[in-house]
């Protein structure tokens, strides 16, 4: 009961946030002297009257705070619009939405999977010389930048010919059959997930590391030791359950990139995701899609914290009483 | 990011610079087979194509760059990504001839005229939709009268055919017969009669409906199953940001020598890449067939051509038109502030002050360094392979001591230090913009402003980004010099009517925004609007050339915008494909249904 008192507490609180957010964004981008009408204006088939009607079908032609309260309106009854070429803005994420979920899905499984036994070994053994290899490949991860890390594996790719370049499913994808296409995607898919799965990897098993390492060094542990338990018990059941609050928070924010976090390594990978889409979106100026997907990345946000609070006070007793 | 990724790859293939001259050289000699004709098999009339026979089967992948087609539908698309997906499924009645650009049958059989006004349209007999259902004048009288002559979708064919504010009339005359009447002679409007066609029996519901209803019609997301062709293909798959897939339309109304029907194909994919650099990773790994090749990537693609599975065809130089413009407006805004400011006006509205640039241009230098020598100096506002170039305008070396001469002659003077004034005295300094991100217009920008830093001017050299640009351009009006390129068509200069009539609505040099602004032309203006006025009417190709000729003449003598080059358009293709015959006018695959597969 309490939880849901303050479930409903923290959604009210962020109406007047997502409120601001989409304000700011919106006088933002329609401030910038950016047309989205460019690409007809430059067209010379296209005449005057032509350029007026588009202006009128995309409601160019009204004063900024009006463009405004029609979009906010039409996004509060769940309808985003269309897009600047006259599509459906919610059919348009809806194509990519499914394959970025994908792609980030898998990446954030397997790292989790295996970045956090990692972190626990390396603390356990702490200043071993398996420690240090693991310092030193993680430090590695986190040292390359992604787009750059994800460029060379695509110019790997294309010497080796062992990897398409690219994309996520082969032209020919619809007539194969299931254990082909389960094949072909993995194919796709294997490379993008190396690039997000070594720079991610190498974050969370150094959080980890050191959140058991501070633990570990606490008196409770030390007299869970002296009182005679196994050094299974002592990690699992007393270091470990301490050292697992940051990593709430830091699930928090990982649902909240679930959509926007590959962008950069969907692009140099022309993955069929959201992330091309908006920065296309970004550069014409084609508002609605821009709101929409800076919309729905404030939601995840906030809905991340929030899941990420609601799991503390299940974990954590000492929250749960504070609460 | 894109940056790092070129340099990539241009490091990865080693630089043999002394093969782009080779490619330059290798003067393409273009042999078409003869014209597709008109024949009878059993009461129906098919079109047969004189290609050599080729093999049925296989299938061929394309490229498209960005985010792929908007729409399917011919009467909405606006880009060229999707125009072009669309004229894989539908077909026009006529089609131009990729020899000399001739008015061919497609559609439709043939077609007359006596005056000039009052066109008689045949169509065939016996031909097909994808669904079975004929193809019949009622078809065309529809596609007219509730489509296109309506104002829905993309308006611009309508714009073009309003004539003195009339539209034309389409009659049907019977089942296979269609009469077009306009209002007085307009040579374009035979062109224009190629536009595609649409099924009456499907678009008929939906046109009821509303503009609203049509112009989600045939979009992306429509069930491929639902699209009634008359082309070569019909849609088979469409995934976006991914590829879009046709296969054969089985009713196809062309057929090859033996009488069989055509396309060779049975399926023809585009692959929806984001930028031209994983273009090319794509064709390097063999997962395009087809690939247009730019600068610096034709070299290494030269010498590697021998050993490997693609041919590289040279195809002339393109429709693309690299300029400088300068803006000749002396009006001021609604605030009562001069778009440009006056000191400046002075300079740029000084025909000497121009001509002087255009004789400090160094074009070649443009063209050996920015397009690797892969282009060609242009001077004249139509593009060098279009069918009304006046090659009488030979054009000029760069004379930098000519320039100068001309500019103290008009009262500029040149300083200490090389700088130059003008006759009171204020520093010539001005702005010079074009669109950053595209490589080759920023390099023109720096050869741009060295060279007119020679002759004293101070040049503030600033890309900005495409649509700020834009707005730049056609609305805010506030710039001085900006570096553009344009795309025209080389069989109609009509079509430039939006950058050269006074009132258009693309005229870079001295855009008006109100209908008043038409007093203050220059006199070059006032020619211009004459000649493309009345150059239309005109139905004797020798008298529209004549007048065609004039406008490039205008154009080059008073320079309001002075055109640079021209690139040379090169194209690598997998040997396996067939019956390729590249065409300055058409492009390589436009003959799709001819192509074929020879698999050894």
């Amino acid at each position: 009961m309490q939880i849901l008192f303050y479930i409903l507490k923290r959604i009210l609180q962020t109406i007047p946030l997502l409120i601001l957010v989409s304000i700011i964004s919106f006088f933002i981008i329609r401030l910038s002297p950016v047309d989205p009408l460019a690409e007809l204006k430059l067209n010379p088939s296209i005449s005057k009257e032509t350029l007026k009607s588009e202006e009128i079908r995309l409601g160019l032609d009204k004063p900024l705070p009006i463009q405004y309260l029609k979009w906010a309106k039409g996004f509060v009854q769940g309808d985003l619009g269309v897009t600047t070429t006259g599509e459906e803005v919610s059919v348009k994420l809806g194509e990519r939405i499914p394959n970025t979920l994908l792609l980030t899905l898998v990446v954030i499984f397997l790292t989790w999977s295996v970045g956090v036994p990692l972190g626990i070994l390396a603390a356990v053994n702490w200043k071993t010389p398996f420690d240090r290899v693991l310092t030193v490949i993680t430090s590695i991860g986190m040292a390359i930048p992604s787009f750059f890390f994800a460029i060379l594996l695509l110019i790997f790719a294309v010497k080796s010919g062992w990897f398409p370049v690219g994309g996520l499913t082969s032209y020919n994808f619809n007539e194969m059959n299931l254990p082909q296409q389960i094949f072909d995607i993995v194919h796709h898919l294997f490379l993008p997930v190396v690039v997000l799965f070594t720079i991610s990897l190498a974050g969370l098993q150094r959080q980890m590391r050191a959140n058991l390492l501070d633990v570990l060094d606490s008196d409770y542990v030390k007299f869970a030791r002296a009182k005679g338990l196994s050094e299974f018990k002592v990690i699992f059941k007393h270091a470990l359950r301490n050292a697992v609050n940051p990593m709430i928070t830091l699930l928090g924010f990982e649902f909240s990139g679930l959509l926007s976090g590959a962008a950069l390594t969907e692009y140099v990978f022309q993955y069929p995701g959201l992330g091309r889409l908006i920065l296309e979106a970004v550069m014409k100026s084609d508002i609605n899609l821009v709101m929409a997907s800076l919309m729905i990345g404030a939601i995840m946000l906030v809905v991340g914290n929030l899941i990420a609070d609601i799991l503390l006070i299940i974990t954590d007793p000492r929250i749960r009483a504070k609460a | 990011m894109l940056v790092f990724c070129k340099a990539c790859i241009r490091k990865d293939i080693s630089d043999e610079r002394e093969f782009k001259h080779d490619v330059v050289r290798t003067e393409t000699s273009f042999n078409f087979p003869s014209e597709p004709k008109n024949i009878v098999i059993l009461g129906k009339d098919l079109l047969q194509s004189q290609a050599p026979i080729g093999k049925f089967g296989g299938e061929m992948i394309l490229s498209t760059i960005g985010e792929g087609p908007k729409t399917f539908n011919p009467f909405t698309s606006k880009d060229s990504t999707s125009s072009t997906m669309s004229a894989m499924m539908f077909d026009g009645l006529f089609s131009t001839s990729p020899k000399d650009g001739k008015i061919i049958p497609r559609l439709a059989k043939s077609y007359e005229t006596k005056d000039g006004m009052t066109y008689i349209v045949h169509m065939r007999h016996g031909i097909n939709w994808s669904d079975g259902v004929p193809i019949t004048a009622d078809d065309v009288v529809f596609t007219w009268n509730k489509i296109i002559l309506a104002g829905l979708g993309n308006t611009s064919i309508r714009d073009m055919v309003t004539i003195d504010g009339k539209l034309p009339k389409v009659y049907k005359v019977d089942d296979y017969t269609v009469k077009f009447v306009i209002p007085k002679p307009f040579s374009p409007f035979v062109r224009i009669l190629a536009t595609q066609i649409a099924p009456k029996h499907i678009f008929e519901p939906i046109v009821k409906q509303g503009a609203k209803e049509f112009d989600s019609f045939y979009s992306t997301n429509t069930a491929p199953e639902l699209f009634v062709t008359s082309g070569p293909y019909r849609l088979k798959e469409y995934l976006a940001a991914q590829r879009v897939v046709f296969e054969r339309n089985p009713q196809y109304y062309m057929v090859n020598k033996e009488n069989k029907k055509l396309p060779y194909l049975d399926k023809v994919i585009y692959l929806i890449v984001g930028d031209l650099n994983n273009e090319i990773l794509k064709f390097e790994g063999h997962e395009i067939d087809v690939i247009s090749l730019r600068g610096s990537n034709v070299a290494p693609y030269k010498l590697k051509e021998k050993k490997s599975d693609y041919k590289i065809y040279n195809l002339g130089p393109d429709t693309g038109t690299m300029f400088v413009v300068l803006n000749l407006n002396r009006r001021k805004n609604s605030e009562g502030n001069y778009y440009v400011n006056p000191q400046k006006q002075f300079w740029f509205t000084n025909k000497d002050f121009r001509t002087a640039i255009d004789y400090s241009l160094d074009r070649k230098n443009m063209v050996q360094n920015i397009a690797n020598g892969l282009a060609k100096p242009l001077f004249t506002p139509e593009s060098l392979n279009s069918i009304y170039l006046n090659k009488s305008i030979k054009g000029h070396e760069r004379n930098v001591a000519k320039s100068k001469q001309i500019l103290e002659k008009s009262g500029f003077k040149i300083g200490k230090n090389n700088k130059l004034y003008d006759k009171f005295n204020n520093r010539v300094e001005f702005d010079l913009y074009t669109n950053a991100g595209n490589t080759e217009r920023e390099a023109i920008g720096v050869m741009v402003k060295q060279d007119l830093e020679d002759l004293g001017m101070h040049v503030n050299y600033k890309p900005i980004e495409f649509n700020t640009l834009v707005n730049k351009m056609t609305t805010t009006l506030d710039w001085d010099m900006i570096i553009m390129g344009l795309t025209g068509s080389p069989l109609e200069p009509y079509d430039g009517k939006n950058v050269w009539s006074s009132m258009g609505s693309l005229h870079l040099f001295n855009q008006r925004t109100e209908p008043s602004q038409i007093e203050d032309r220059y006199p070059f203006e006032i020619r211009l609007d004459e000649i493309f006025d009345s150059a239309p009417l005109k139905l004797d190709f020798a008298e529209q050339k004549k007048l065609y000729d004039e406008y490039q003449q205008i154009i080059y003598d008073e320079k309001p915008i002075i055109y640079l080059y021209s690139p040379i358009r090169i194209v690598a293709l997998r040997k396996k494909f067939k019956n390729i015959y590249p065409s300055q006018l058409s492009g390589i695959t436009y003959n799709i249904e001819e192509i074929y597969e020879d698999k050894k």
